[in-house]
């Protein structure tokens, strides 16, 4: 390190391609996140429910551990689509968690003290901007989502003493795309809450509220209107629907509340439309004030 | 070839014309950008770093186009923002370092680079301590360092002096000077502080409602623009203005016996005692100067109908 160089030189080494700028918001926006105790005390709270359900995919292959633990008991313990679509769903809402705290320390330290516009004066454009934050919270949330389960889906193919894994490939690919869609939701949701309040822990709160306030409102709206298109305001049950759906497990919760998949969708991808708009608004250089 | 080409360069912001047909060559090594608040310095700035689109003409930089090439531009662009603009919970080095790789170094060149820059700015001593933590002179200096850690072949100031200390600013521009003087990187700078353009810059971009006031080269200007002469008189002051007009000079007669005179080279001072004393005119006080930046500059922003009545040239 050539400290001691104290006049300036002009820089006649090898310059990365363009592309590669989107990782290295990507890699900083990772460390920011990871730097945090906070971060790395809600990645270890999420995988503690994983520990649980490993336990149960031990117990349900292991003739001897069920004799002695569950008295031969094996209906509970039926490793199936049901079995992980409850796994899923505990990660996903791990998944809500590990967002809310992540996602504002992606962008409020950059809106906190106006750094975009000299971020955004290096050959980097507004949407490489966002896509490169998107990359940090995917791949954080990841951690906590389809990673471990399709672990756990493995770890149940080979304790299984029959060739259990290429007849629940099915459940594989639910695993992978459910968890990919909620946490793409999640991070969009995430980063637009999150560029439009510059205090963080506001945002950590605001971000709870836009999943569970709506489903509030649907409920309501349900309930009035005697209709079960209030559910579509719904995220919990939306997402249970499209996962069960997805893994193709039987109906065992909200029966009453069945959603065409198209509604459910369409409803996604309008909501992430609103948050590509609000993102659209706010990630700028410069502020134009109208009149 | 000029690093800036501006051909009927149309900015609109909020419904609202900000640039109107900037149409110039800017070919200076360190080019200064004058003129009032609101004048379109900024917006003139963000435009070139591609943050806004014309509406009509175009703006170039390095034959670049700002709008489809920003990319292109901005890799060679080093810029320092008005305002407060960094990552306050980041180390000085790691935020210079940060933005070094935005523009492409690779991560070891780029700590290297964010080091030496760092040290060249002055910041070397308190490079690991958060940038929020700094001081607003530090605050600007770290915003230099990372304009200039990536090596830019052109370094945009906007208002780079803004806040500063008396002790700050001569620290600010003793490095501006030294980044002109190391001749491998052109600066525009951008202040409404004519002595900071005074200080470092060759050439002046004048701005004025939008449009280009004046675009000259400063030293060329001083030279072409002769002796300024100011004199306070006491007698017969009408027909001594008569007659050192009959001399050459251009003139200009004020209340009170004051006159102002632009001196032609063979003219000199001691003519216009001869003419004085052959006249019977005290000459009370005379001022000589050449042509300053605010005189360019005042120059500038007035125009044929802000000229006070009075004048008579």
């Amino acid at each position: 390190m050539s400290v001691y160089k104290h006049d300036y030189r002009a820089y006649t080494g090898k310059v990365t391609p363009l592309w590669a700028r989107v990782l290295v918001l990507a890699r900083y926006g990772w460390m920011d996140a990871w730097s945090s105790k906070i971060t790395v005390g809600l990645f270890t709270f999420s995988l503690l429910p994983l520990i649980v359900f490993m336990i149960g995919i031990y117990l349900a292959n292991n003739p001897i551990a069920r004799a002695l633990i569950m008295k031969g008991g094996q209906e509970g313990l039926a490793i199936n689509a049901r079995y992980f679509m409850i796994v899923l769903q505990f990660q996903s809402w791990a998944a809500l968690a590990l967002t809310s705290w992540v996602a504002p320390r992606l962008i409020t330290f950059d809106l906190a003290d106006d750094a975009l516009p000299i971020l955004l004066s290096h050959p980097i454009s507004r949407f490489g901007y966002v896509f490169g934050k998107f990359i940090a919270l995917f791949a954080s949330l990841s951690l906590v989502t389809w990673v471990p389960c399709l672990l756990l889906f493995a770890y149940q193919g080979y304790s299984s003493t029959q060739p259990w894994a290429a007849g629940n490939l099915r459940i594989a690919a639910g695993l992978v795309v459910g968890a990919v869609i909620w946490i793409t939701f999640l991070s969009i949701l995430g980063l637009a809450l999150s560029s439009w309040v510059k205090w963080r822990v506001l945002a950590t709160g605001i971000i709870f509220a836009a999943v569970f306030v709506p489903s509030g409102v649907g409920g309501i709206v349900s309930a009035i209107l005697h209709t079960k298109w209030g559910s579509l305001l719904n995220l919990p049950v939306m997402m249970s629907l499209l996962w069960q759906r997805l893994l193709g497990a039987p109906d065992f919760f909200w029966t009453e509340a069945t959603l065409p998949t198209s509604a459910i969708v369409a409803m996604l991808v309008l909501a992430c439309a609103i948050f590509a708009a609000m993102l659209n608004a706010r990630i700028r250089a410069r502020e134009v004030v109208r009149g | 070839m000029g690093i800036i080409e501006l051909n009927g360069l149309e900015v609109r912001l909020g419904g609202r014309t900000v640039l109107n047909g900037l149409t110039g060559e800017l070919q200076g090594n360190a080019i200064g950008l004058l003129g009032p608040n609101g004048a379109g310095k900024s917006t003139l700035i963000n435009t070139l770093l591609g943050f806004h689109q014309a509406i009509r003409g175009s703006a170039r930089v390095f034959g670049l186009d700002t709008h489809h090439d920003r990319a292109r531009i901005r890799q060679g662009i080093g810029y320092m923002p008005e305002n407060d603009s960094f990552i306050g919970n980041m180390s000085g080095v790691r935020f210079v370092r940060y933005m070094a790789e935005l523009a492409g170094l690779p991560p070891g060149e780029a700590l290297e680079r964010a080091h030496e820059a760092l040290f060249y700015v002055g910041l070397g001593e308190v490079r690991y301590r958060k940038v929020n933590s700094y001081s607003l002179g530090m605050k600007q200096l770290v915003k230099l360092a990372q304009a200039l850690a990536h090596g830019p072949k052109l370094l945009i100031l906007d208002e780079p002096t803004n806040g500063l200390d008396p002790m700050a600013r001569q620290r600010m521009i003793q490095v501006i000077k030294d980044i002109r003087k190391e001749g491998s990187i052109r600066l525009l700078i951008s202040s409404h502080l004519l002595r900071d353009i005074d200080e470092t810059c060759d050439e002046v971009l004048i701005l004025k409602n939008g449009r280009i006031a004046a675009l000259c080269n400063i030293e060329a200007e001083r030279r072409s623009n002769r002796n300024f002469m100011e004199l306070e008189t006491v007698g017969a002051t009408e027909k001594f203005s008569v007659s050192i007009r009959g001399l050459g000079c251009e003139c200009a007669c004020f209340p009170g016996g004051r006159i102002k005179l632009v001196m032609p080279d063979h003219v000199e001072a001691r003519d216009l005692y001869v003419i004085a004393s052959e006249q019977g005119v005290q000459i009370r006080r005379m001022n000589q100067r050449r042509d300053s930046l605010e005189d360019i500059f005042l120059r500038a922003m007035d125009s044929e109908m802000e000229r006070p009545t009075y004048v008579s040239l």
